[in-house]
């Protein structure tokens, strides 16, 4: 299988079961999924990490930390969207999992600074607007020089 | 990047953090990036913005300045 063709198909099993289950998926899981080896899904980790689709976790290449917008550990952007609830990696991609999926959702997260619950919500393709504000502190160039920080 | 209640929280929290402050982006904004990033991740053609797009993405938006051009070194 030529190498796009076998990353695009990774790729695919990662954003699927995710959103089937809320829970992105380990190379174990994909290798069976998609039936190939987990060695060949290692290597496609890899290849879409240096493309900057995907973060593996730190200290365990076999996990998926960041699969943007979702996130492979609990966060403070919890998002419950189609029934199912997910995590997603920041103010940002709380809105992007509601964009990906094309559905409605609500992300029940906080102020950064006071802890003050504020809730983020997407009806029929369009933000609930409210007066808050997204803090970005790393500017564009930098934002996957340490990406769990950004 | 993390949600805030309002400007005043933000210098709140950069000054608690000693982190400057840097760019505001509102919901619409927010919501408007979201849709350029993700609205294709689960199909085959999904791939991310090149750093052009990504400028233009922004500048669209009214977010300008070489905090958001990818390929700026004024930040360096």
């Amino acid at each position: 299988m030529p190498k796009d063709d076998l990353a695009t198909k990774v790729k695919l099993a990662i954003y699927e079961m995710t959103a089937e289950t809320g829970r992105v998926p380990n190379s174990s899981e994909i290798s069976r999924r998609i039936d190939i080896e987990e060695n060949e899904v290692l290597t496609v980790f890899g290849r879409l990490h240096a493309k900057r689709l995907l973060l593996p976790e730190p200290g365990d290449p076999r996990r998926i930390r960041m699969a943007p917008p979702f996130s492979g550990v609990p966060t403070a952007f919890p998002v419950e969207a189609n029934g199912k609830q997910y995590y997603a990696n920041c103010v940002w991609d709380a809105y992007g999992i509601a964009a990906a999926l094309h559905c409605d959702a609500i992300s029940r997260a906080s102020d950064g600074h006071t802890g003050e619950p504020l809730t983020l919500e997407v009806k029929a393709g369009a933000p609930v607007l409210k007066p808050y504000v997204a803090h970005f502190a790393v500017p564009a160039g930098h934002w996957w020089d340490d990406l769990i920080f950004t | 990047m993390l949600l805030f209640r309002s400007e005043e929280t933000v210098n709140q929290w950069c000054a608690a953090h000693n982190i400057p402050r840097r760019p505001l982006v509102d919901l619409e904004q927010l919501w408007q990036l979201a849709v350029h990033w993700y609205a294709n991740r689960l199909t085959v053609e999904s791939r991310r913005p090149t750093s052009d797009e990504m400028v233009s993405i922004f500048n669209s938006l009214g977010l300008t300045g070489p905090f958001w051009d990818p390929k700026s070194d004024e930040w360096r």
